[in-house]
């Protein structure tokens, strides 16, 4: 016979398996939002050059950094969620405050990126690359951005959740998101960068 | 107080080790080192860098889906994240490979 | 400045005062808003609207909601297409007809996307919501609150639809909006950003939803119901929410590129500075085809429930009914090219996709001969549901041959884009979509409210809906043979007239079908004591959701069933009938855990609205109060705690017995 406690146990398990089940499959839609934009990217890059081409604007060692900041927070991200399960709160909030001033940071340099890139005329109407190059790592940069507001709010939330099972789940659901924004990040700074400067 | 264990929910990812992270994290490093090297010293060819840089995106695309998402198949919710992102893939292999022909062909016969 | 960023460009010009049938239909959609207001006002209704219906996450509310929604915009697509037909109908030779080529081409464009997006696509989610939780022994859906924000989001957006009708222009492009017409230079109007916005909007509502279903059906299937287990409808629903999920996604990014092109001057569609106008036509169609097997692989699954309930006989090959929804699923995304043979790829390409799309008829047909072996030696009841079966067989049929015809490139370069096309997706969609949505509708009906439609009523309906489908759509098939092309609001050659007053005229009949159908309703809801539903099971189903009482209890089961073959239901009435018994006597009732009624849904809804409406008309403040009421909204309910709540157990036992006393 089950107690009370480990009934209501079962059904919250349950349930919480049930609603990162759901966060994982959008994820699996923005996988395929960002496979579109990665397309189009490619198809209006391969075409023939209308002017100012992506390659004279790049600096490698921006986005060099950029992805190693990310890299980072992946990982100190994972520390929060280790210490989530420990159950240390304060900890938790520390990794995720690192974990937001490497976003932060990351963001930063891309907003610096794309002013530069503005003023030195490459702008996001001038040509069909420019357009495809700011929409797809500005859509990222915006999902980074709106994981940070995330993280701001988990900040604050922890406390009066008070690690029950709600904070494990939406702290998980947080992690995902994050994960997955390094993923996409692979391939954008492979083949919009790296193929770019070659 | 129960002092009997209680289960953590299936989420359908692999327990949370510190040592798994250190090590996807060391191994992405080195692999997007690589990449960036390979591009930025200029000693390859074309399509040497082409194809070291899209091996070694796609090489630290899986470590991160073991080391970080911790992704497995060793519980039931585990196996289906599984199936699903396997399915997204071959989705979006179509969709990209679809249209990267297509809009070729088009630009082949048109242009 | 200021008044600039509140009104943007939205002035009084905006109403079109001088176009007298839009006038007409904006001051009937007033008037009819106006009293629905009046009379909820009178009978002092507004609390039980609130708190039973915008606020309920209950999926037997949302289905039911969703289902008046389509039915409201299926009013507005059908006058649209009374336009169209009686339009062609005169506009011969030197007569103009009454519709000027602007109005024209407005109208087409809101014909099609009103009956995909806002009838055919919410009617689909009316099925799915009433029926999907019940058959798998569920409670409710996954995310209820989801639930009742996707419903919201797809109201929201058929909204905006309806604005356009009276404050601006709707988009002259037709219902895909093909640049280089649709962007900026050659549709400087509001129009085509309606279009975007409206299904930016409902889009994300159905992702939402496709997500839900998912995790429905993947999850929370009772106890013993394993995969092969489910009802072929359940089968049915989880393939059609897996392209819904891998879909959409493609059309959100490729509005969202238009809408950039349009709003921020980019060139991902312009025909100048490295955009590439094809790129938009590849885009919109890889959403664009599974988007209509989203449609009709629910109506599929109707037809499995409803031959096999009224042959009385086990489905016929479920495994093979599996292997062919799971085939039709993968192979729909490997199909799209087909919509554009005639736009310059080469035969290589052509020749693949041509060869791709004739393998996709096969599990089609094997599914139809599934269901004919199903009849065979079945004890056939001819009711309203199996009436519109009978009709599916031939008329999907035939529209699937026309298909497979258009599948070839040569024969498609002869009638690609021309009435003949026209006829075809309507074959289809009408034969095989709405025909099976209305008899999953008449099928469900007593489930969702207690009461039968009239047989009467619905086999004439059914009877007017048939002929005048075929009367309507046959002239067409020979029109595009003889060379005339869609969208054309007039035409110099008088030989074609007489074939569109036989298109008029089935129209008519049509017309004839759904008053009908609203005279049905209305008779139904009169005599609904008569035709009242006492048992739960007025057609001797074979599946879960006949277990219970009609309308189902809130919780839908007292306790969760536990299955252990396939038609659960069925076998325990056969097992049961001989022992004198249905249902149990002596249950043990346990309190119910439920989510509560929450607001977020119906206002983050609105929000997102206002600032679709907003970004139309470059009213850049209420834009960024829409946007920022949407993301406060959010927050704020992440911070809410109570968000469920218990049925005690004596509640749930009152509910029980009053079911068992109606049904002895």
């Amino acid at each position: 016979m089950h107690s009370e406690d480990s009934v209501a146990n079962d059904h919250h398990h349950a349930s919480d398996s049930t609603d990162v089940f759901g966060f994982w499959l959008y994820i699996m839609t923005d996988c395929i939002l960002f496979g579109c934009l990665f397309t189009t990217f490619l198809v209006l890059h391969i075409q023939a050059m209308h002017g100012l081409v992506l390659k004279s604007y790049l600096n490698l060692y921006d986005v060099l950094i950029e992805t190693f900041l990310l890299l980072l927070s992946n990982f100190t991200f994972c520390l929060a969620i280790l210490n989530l399960y420990a159950n240390k709160l304060f900890k938790v909030q520390a990794w995720l405050a690192i974990t937001f001033l490497l976003g932060a940071s990351f963001v930063g340099i891309e907003i610096r990126e794309f002013i530069h890139l503005a003023n030195e005329g490459f702008r996001w109407d001038v040509n069909s690359q420019a357009s495809s190059f700011f929409t797809l790592v500005g859509t990222h940069g915006l999902h980074v951005s709106c994981g940070l507001l995330w993280i701001l709010l988990m900040i604050i939330q922890l406390p009066l959740l008070k690690m029950t099972n709600v904070a494990k789940r939406r702290m998980t659901y947080l992690g995902l998101f994050w994960n997955f924004l390094d993923i996409v990040w692979i391939f954008v700074f492979t083949i919009v960068y790296l193929m770019g400067a070659m | 107080m129960h002092n009997h264990e209680i289960n953590q929910p299936d989420f359908g990812t692999s327990q949370k080790k510190l040592g798994i992270y250190i090590v996807g994290f060391i191994t992405c490093s080195i692999l997007t080192l690589i990449s960036f090297w390979t591009v930025m010293s200029g000693q390859f060819t074309k399509w040497e860098m082409f194809i070291i840089i899209y091996a070694a995106a796609f090489i630290q695309f899986f470590v991160q889906l073991l080391c970080f998402l911790r992704l497995n198949t060793q519980t039931k919710q585990g196996r289906t994240n599984v199936m699903s992102i396997i399915f997204t893939g071959v989705i979006l292999t179509s969709i990209i490979i679809g249209s990267l022909w297509i809009m070729w062909n088009l630009h082949y016969n048109m242009m | 400045m200021f008044k600039d960023l509140l009104f943007g460009n939205l002035t009084l010009d905006a109403i079109p005062l001088h176009v007298p049938i839009i006038v007409g239909a904006g001051i009937f959609m007033v008037l009819v808003v106006a009293t629905i207001i009046f009379w909820i006002t009178i009978y002092g209704k507004w609390s039980y609207i609130w708190h039973e219906w915008i606020t309920s996450v209950d999926h037997k509310k949302i289905g039911i909601m969703y289902l008046l929604l389509s039915a409201v915009m299926l009013l507005r697509g059908f006058s649209d297409a009374v336009l169209m037909r009686s339009q062609q109908a005169i506009a011969s030779g030197t007569n103009l007809g009454y519709l000027s080529p602007e109005h024209y081409d407005q109208i087409f464009s809101a014909h099609g996307v009103i009956m995909i997006f806002f009838v055919a696509m919410p009617m689909m989610f009316a099925l799915l919501n009433i029926a999907v939780p019940l058959q798998i022994g569920a409670r409710d859906v996954a995310y209820p609150y989801l639930n009742s924000l996707s419903f919201w989001l797809t109201f929201v957006g058929a909204m905006l639809c309806n604005a356009s009708l009276v404050i601006g222009d709707f988009a002259k492009t037709g219902w895909l909006a093909y640049p280089p017409l649709s962007e900026l230079y050659y549709s400087p109007d509001v129009g085509v950003d309606y279009f975007i916005w409206s299904l930016q909007i409902s889009g994300v509502g159905t992702l939402l939803a496709g997500i839900n279903f998912i995790a429905t059906i993947i999850k929370m299937r009772c106890k013993g119901m394993t995969l092969m287990r489910m009802p072929v409808f359940i089968w049915s629903a989880l393939c059609a929410m897996i392209l819904v999920a891998l879909a959409f996604p493609v059309l959100t990014v490729t509005l969202a590129l238009l809408f950039l092109d349009r709003m921020l001057g980019m060139h991902f569609f312009t025909d100048f500075a490295g955009g590439n106008i094809m790129m938009y036509v590849n885009l919109i169609w890889v959403w664009g085809h599974p988007e209509v097997y989203i449609l009709i692989l629910p109506a599929f699954g109707v037809f499995s429930e409803v031959v096999a309930t009224f042959s009385q006989k086990t489905l016929f090959g479920y495994t093979t009914m599996v292997w062919a929804i799971a085939i039709i699923t993968f192979l729909s995304f490997v199909v799209w090219l087909h919509h554009f043979f005639t736009m310059g790829a080469g035969a290589d390409v052509n020749g693949f996709f041509g060869i791709a799309t004739m393998i996709i008829a096969i599990p089609t047909g094997v599914k139809v001969f599934n269901w004919l072996f199903t009849m065979y030696q079945g004890r056939i009841i001819l009711a309203t549901p199996m009436l519109w079966v009978t009709a599916f067989f031939t008329t999907f049929a035939i529209g699937g041959m026309t298909g497979v015809m258009m599948a070839v490139p040569p024969v498609d370069f002869q009638v690609h884009n021309s009435l003949f096309l026209v006829a075809h997706f309507h074959n289809v969609i009408i034969g095989g979509v709405l025909f099976g949505y209305f008899a999953g509708i008449i099928y469900w009906f007593p489930k969702a409210f207690g009461f039968r439609l009239d047989e009467k009523w619905g086999t004439w309906s059914f009877a007017f809906w048939v002929v005048g489908f075929y009367v309507a759509f046959m002239p067409l098939y020979v029109l595009g043979l003889n060379g005339f092309m869609r969208r054309v609001n007039h035409y110099s050659n008088t030989m074609y007239q007489p074939y569109f007053i036989v298109a008029a005229l089935g129209a008519a009949f049509i017309l004839i079908g759904i008053c009908l159908q609203i005279g049905q309703l209305i008779v139904s809801i009169k005599h609904r004591h008569t035709l009242r539903d006492h048992t739960g099971d007025p057609w001797n189903g074979r599946t879960l959701e006949w277990s219970v009482a009609s309308p189902a209890p809130l919780y839908n089961f007292a306790e969760l069933p536990i299955v252990s073959t396939r038609d659960q239901f069925w076998e325990y009435k056969q097992e049961h009938l001989a022992e004198g018994r249905v249902h149990p006597k002596n249950m043990h009732y346990h309190p119910i855990h439920m989510p509560k009624n929450t607001p977020a849904g119906f206002i983050i809804a609105l929000f997102a609205g206002i600032a679709g409406f907003a970004l139309v008309w470059h009213m850049w403040i209420p834009g960024l109060l829409g946007f920022a009421g949407v993301l406060i909204t959010m927050i704020a309910r992440t911070f809410k705690t109570d968000t469920d709540y218990y049925i005690d157990a004596a509640t749930v036992k009152k509910t029980e017995l009053t079911h068992i006393k109606e049904m002895i």
